[in-house]
């Protein structure tokens, strides 16, 4: 359609982006350890900083879950001031210690280790050939990510590095993402320095109908758990002709006979939890 | 060492065990402990610690402006005329078309008249995405903040029939406090569209 964002809106749409990448990234610290069996602990401390996260979405957008807050050319609204300040201080001071605090709580404990190491593993070449996608992909060993490999928005004027693990196994599924997280915090803080100060967030009218030119599309974006992709074909006329949604955690669910497969029935259950899907997605 | 990985994440948990303890004392004996608007001190980014869940019935977070739940019609609670010129437009964009409007007519000249005589929203479809309230060329359709909707019975409390729906445009300024300089142009234009 052509349509390009303002630059304060392309901004914006990259801190919503990754606010949601340290969200989820740090929920999933929260439930790998709970199916291990360290019941809800660190899944609540973890959780702490969800609700703050999530506050902010509720300042901006209107609600916590589903946002509903990227428009075709721009965003909804503008945020506050109170949501900059906010922000300026989970990013520079509160996510960063919390990060190295819920890596104190798991990385080096030795129950996690002897657990979820050498547990689970997959081979770089299963995880590709399984169309696997996201931490689980990168944690194989396969440098992948939809941010660098195909950038989208404004992802190319940051600096920030690829987090891949060695082994592929559970252990490195979890340091991937703690890894990850540090990475979109690096993003956010370039973020913060380089965003204007105040400008359009809209190009255009808003309208509620696009006019979509007949034809097709694939776009695809690196969602925290893996590459989400949307296609959509279009006739010409206001409703699509067809659309699929290549939903992560659908095929992420595939390599899970893989790695299972050989090994103890207790280790099924972390190595689902490792691979982070949500059921919402698989259910189609 | 072996065990030390544990010892270090038990210091951890200390730590955050202490904190709500802390921070409990703290506030034992003030006096805003039970009060929304000094709430914020306490639930804000800089000082969360330790446990700050709200004890719900008792305390309520005040809420954010934009939040979103429902939607309402706003009235004029002066001259008590309503903002609605039953376009249809948020019935059009509407996604999951939980909203009903019929058209009133005049009973003398019997063409239809900028007004709807019955307006139904369905509460138990409505997504609440807001495209109504983001839409409506009046802003005579916004999003409430009532979260409370606990009900018995769908046809009777949950399918929202326009009497249900109309709220005067002192409480949405309540709610929404920077929407009133905004709003000033499209209020306008919806009495022009009135009185033609």
């Amino acid at each position: 359609m052509g349509i390009k964002p303002p630059e304060r809106a392309e901004y914006i749409r990259i801190i919503m982006a990754e606010l949601t990448r340290v969200m989820n990234h740090l929920a999933f610290c929260g439930f790998l350890t709970n199916e291990m069996g360290a019941f809800f602990t660190p899944f609540i401390y973890a959780f702490e900083e969800r609700e703050l996260i999530l506050d902010l979405f509720e300042m901006a957008s209107g609600s916590r879950m589903m946002c509903n807050y990227f428009r075709f050319g721009g965003v909804v609204r503008d945020v506050s001031d109170e949501f900059m300040s906010r922000l300026k201080y989970l990013v520079y001071e509160r996510l960063p210690k919390k990060t190295d605090e819920m890596e104190q709580l798991i990385t080096t404990n030795e129950i996690v280790r002897t657990r979820s190491i050498g547990v689970g593993v997959l081979k770089p070449q299963d995880a590709i050939a399984l169309g696997a996608a996201g931490p689980l992909l990168r944690a194989s060993g396969v440098k992948y990510d939809v941010r660098k490999a195909d950038p989208y928005g404004i992802y190319d004027r940051f600096d920030f590095d690829v987090v891949t693990g060695k082994n592929g196994d559970v252990y490195d599924r979890y340091l991937v993402r703690i890894g990850e997280i540090r990475q979109s915090l690096k993003i956010l803080r370039q973020c913060l320095e380089q965003m204007p100060a105040s400008g359009e967030i809209q190009t255009g009218k808003k309208q509620y109908q696009a006019r979509v030119p007949a034809g097709q599309a694939y776009g695809r974006v690196e969602a925290p758990k893996g590459e989400l992709g949307f296609y959509v074909v279009s006739d010409g006329s206001p409703n699509p002709y067809r659309y699929h949604v290549r939903a992560t955690g659908f095929i992420n669910l595939g390599t899970l006979e893989t790695m299972s497969v050989g090994g103890k029935i207790a280790d099924a259950i972390i190595t689902l939890g490792s691979i982070d899907t949500t059921m919402g997605e698989v259910d189609r | 060492m072996y065990g030390l990985g544990i010892a270090k994440g038990m210091w951890v948990t200390l730590q955050h065990f202490v904190d709500t303890y802390i921070q409990d004392a703290q506030y034992l004996f003030r006096s805003h402990k039970y009060r929304s608007s000094k709430l914020l001190e306490r639930q804000g980014p800089k000082n969360a610690r330790g446990l700050f869940t709200v004890e719900y019935p008792f305390e309520k977070l005040p809420m954010a402006e934009n939040l979103r739940i429902l939607p309402f019609l706003v009235y004029n609670s002066g001259t008590g005329q309503e903002r609605c010129t039953s376009c249809g437009i948020c019935a059009k964009v509407c996604p999951p078309q939980c909203i009903w409007i019929v058209r009133g007519t005049d009973p003398e000249t019997k063409r239809p008249k900028p007004e709807p005589v019955e307006f139904t929203i369905d509460a138990t479809i409505c997504m609440s995405c807001g495209y109504c309230a983001e839409f409506c060329p009046f802003d005579a359709i916004k999003m409430d903040q009532n979260y409370e909707m606990g009900a018995y019975d769908r046809w009777s409390d949950l399918v929202l029939t326009k009497d249900k729906l109309m709220k005067p445009d002192t409480y949405h300024y309540q709610i929404h406090p920077s929407a009133k300089e905004a709003e000033a142009a499209n209020i306008a234009k919806s009495e022009r569209a009135k009185n033609r």
